[in-house]
């Protein structure tokens, strides 16, 4: 069954299945415990930490395990509750995890400031630099939208936060594994990610923190992850989640170039058959195998039937919004009008997707979209 | 039975609600062989707590996956605010007590989701309702279901030819306790799931007060027995209707016997509710009403006015009646009894034995 849906989320890389599925079986100590068992599961624990730390360029005390991505970008918005300056930037295209937190936590005097983007979904430095307050806080913005997969100028949004000396998180959860990733070079305060989104396991997640960073926990117990994120640790989850950093990394050229002619297949292949079809997202600023694509006249809710019935996946708007069928918010900051935005289908491609599933994609759009 | 007339090429989508009734709708056609998908229904937005839409939802989605079929789901809540809602709030701001349900099916399960389930590629709906449909030579024809105490005909009376064509009930000719029956025994995880009533979007009855003031503000006034004596107050007219007994405050000292109290007649003028003592009290009965809005389910008035009878609400024993006047879409109907009750803004709906052949929306009695 072809499955084009990799952004919402991937299948677990074999070699991870590997590693979790022996560590699960091996040790089962708790890290806390001082004995040889506890003690045992903290070194797995600290060689993944440096582990990924390596990879992104890191050092091991910067990597915060979570429970999620989404988790990682509550500890960062969350602990601001504790902070003098309480105002945030965001873009208008962030995931509910960034938007609907930042609603949340305004009872406790949080205050946000939505920038618009352009019509490939990018923020403007400009506009975030004429933004910024006195009390502003915290910058978040985007590494890669999800819908789009726009790259956002991240390190020009990166140099206006450090020219006024305010924090910048970035939710990258779409961005590992598609994208050459060193936080070193970047200089950003706070990084989510999720180890689901690039085939590691689903429940773990990390957040980069620099150093020299505030973080204030929200969750708070047995002191673990230097006190900063409490509970019993996911060793089997934390193994897989170094491990799948590791491959996403390690490979990282290759996989581009695997998204990248899958992507070209496809939009060359598909032009033969279908003329009514829209392209969304940055034409070159955009993670490879990511496709946004609009085929006027025909409601995406009904393609995704068709192509369902056949065994192909794709999605609409974002996976969170299945149980109802709604425009997509961000496609509609982006501008386009009600009648593209209800027409659009996202396409993403992944690792195991070969030329003969774009083919068969191909066939199915040309069969369902020519109406 | 019509639906077994399907060809077993054509796909039936089923509108699955997480209930006991589309479950098992979908259980009967899929036993039968037919090609069928599901489609679960969002009509309501917002953040009711009183709405159950997500338990709802996973409920569908479970049963959906242990009978392997497909889930899709779509959201009609702008048709259903719209179309429905907006006319609900209307009705009882003029202190009218409206029936959502029908207007509900005319609009959105027989319209808004039978128009999605054809573009999805479907040649019929199935739904889980008590009522029966029939092709004869003069159309299609809408039955009582067989359960007579489940018979949900009363909800339906407003679906023209071009919904019955395209509609199959498949629990139109079993009992309710033999549904129950059939979800057990085939593992549905809803067999014993509460059947939804009242208002969908409200939830239980207890909060139905509470829900109304937020959208139609409270004009309190007095409440006056029927020979003109001020005995007490109410919170809005909005909040009662005819026949109502409980909830209307009205201590002893009033009147001479241990009676309860009922709604009578709401003067909406003067903003008084106006009340009397026995549910055998000659003023909460009448003899005939109006109504307008009328719909007959074949296209056009029956060619004779003869051995009808009529439901003025759910669940109520066919009346015997007389439609004395008929208009194009108004309507005077005479009891051969008197009716207790008769409330503004239910619907009369017209039966001839078995057949629901249409009806109305009450607008006054005599």
């Amino acid at each position: 069954m072809p499955y084009f849906d990799h952004s919402a989320t991937t299948p677990i890389h074999p070699i991870v299945l590997h590693k979790m599925n022996s560590i699960s079986e091996a040790h089962f100590g708790n890290p806390s415990s001082i004995h040889s068992s506890g003690r045992k599961s903290k070194a797995i624990i600290e060689s993944s930490r440096r582990i990924i730390a390596d990879l992104i360029h890191a050092a091991p005390n910067e990597i915060i395990f979570t429970g999620s991505g989404t988790e990682a970008n509550n500890a960062v918005l969350w602990s601001l509750i504790f902070e003098q300056n309480k105002h945030v930037i965001t873009s208008s295209v962030e995931h509910p995890a960034i938007l609907k937190v930042l609603d949340s936590i305004a009872p406790f005097g949080v205050t946000y400031t939505k920038l618009p983007v352009n019509k490939f979904g990018e923020v403007n430095p400009t506009e975030l630099e004429k933004a910024i307050q006195k009390n502003t806080g915290l910058i978040s913005i985007m590494m890669v939208n999800n819908e789009v997969g726009t790259i956002n100028p991240i390190n020009s949004l990166i140099q206006v936060s450090k020219s006024k000396n305010i924090p910048f998180h970035s939710d990258s959860v779409q961005a590992l594994g598609k994208t050459p990733l060193s936080v070193n070079d970047l200089g950003a305060d706070y990084l989510s990610f999720s180890g689901h989104k690039f085939y590691g396991p689903k429940g773990v997640g990390f957040l980069y923190k620099k150093n020299e960073s505030k973080l204030n926990p929200i969750i708070i117990g047995g002191g673990q992850e230097s006190q900063l994120r409490a509970g019993t640790e996911n060793i089997s989850g934390i193994v897989g989640l170094a491990e799948a950093v590791r491959l996403a990394v390690q490979n990282l050229d290759s996989r581009i170039l695997h998204l990248e002619e899958l992507e070209a297949t496809f939009k060359s292949s598909l032009s033969n058959y279908c003329t009514n079809v829209i392209y969304n997202g940055h034409p070159k600023k955009h993670v490879p195998g990511v496709i946004s694509a609009s085929f006027l006249n025909k409601k995406s809710d009904i393609l995704l039937a068709e192509l369902d019935r056949e065994g192909i996946e794709v999605s609409s708007g974002s996976a969170c919004g299945s149980g109802s069928v709604k425009p997509s918010f961000v496609l509609e900051e982006m501008g386009l009008p009600e009648s593209q935005n209800i027409s659009t289908i996202r396409i993403s491609f992944g690792r195991s997707n070969t030329m003969a599933d774009v083919n068969t994609l191909v066939n199915a759009l040309a069969k369902y979209t020519n109406v | 039975m019509l639906w077994l007339n399907t060809r077993m090429s054509d796909t039936i989508i089923i509108g699955m609600s997480g209930g006991v009734d589309s479950s098992v709708t979908a259980k009967i056609l899929k036993d039968k062989g037919y090609k069928i998908e599901c489609v679960f229904m969002k009509n309501w937005e917002g953040d009711e707590e009183n709405c159950n839409a997500e338990e709802d939802y996973k409920d569908a989605l479970s049963i959906c996956d242990y009978l392997d079929i497909p889930l899709r789901s779509v959201n009609f809540s702008n048709e259903y605010w719209e179309k429905v809602f907006q006319y609900f709030i209307d009705e009882y701001a003029k202190g009218r007590t409206p029936n959502p349900d029908v207007l509900c099916n005319r609009e959105v399960k027989f319209k808004a989701f039978l128009d999605y389930a054809l573009d999805l590629g479907a040649s019929k709906i199935a739904t889980g309702h008590y009522a029966q449909i029939i092709e004869t030579k003069d159309g299609f024809k809408l039955l009582k279901g067989q359960d007579q105490k489940k018979d949900q005909s009363y909800f339906l009376y407003l679906l023209g030819q071009e919904a019955l064509s395209k509609s199959i009930f498949p629990l139109g000719n079993i009992e309710k306790i033999t549904v129950r029956k059939l979800a057990e025994d085939s593992g549905l995880i809803n067999y014993a799931k509460k059947d939804s009533t009242g208002v969908c979007f409200i939830g239980e009855q207890k909060f139905f007060k509470e829900f109304l003031k937020k959208y139609i503000p409270a004009k309190p006034g007095y409440i006056q027995t029927i020979k003109g004596k001020i005995c007490g107050e109410h919170e809005g007219l909005t909040y009662y209707t005819m026949g109502q007994r409980k909830g209307l405050g009205i201590g002893g000292g009033h009147g001479n016997i241990e009676a309860p109290w009922f709604v009578a007649d709401k003067d909406i003028e003067n903003n008084i509710l106006i009340v009397a003592q026995g549910h055998d009290n000659p003023s909460l009965f009448h003899q005939g009403l109006n109504a307008d809005g009328i719909h007959w389910i074949k296209g056009s008035p029956p060619h004779s006015l003869e051995n009808i009878s009529a439901k003025i609400r759910y669940r109520q024993a066919d009346q015997n009646c007389k439609i004395v006047e008929l208009s194009f879409d108004k309507c005077k109907v005479e009891f051969k009894k008197p009716q207790f009750a008769i409330t503004p803004g239910q619907s009369i709906v017209f039966y001839r034995g078995e057949e629901c052949i249409g009806g109305a929306i009450i607008n006054n009695r005599y």
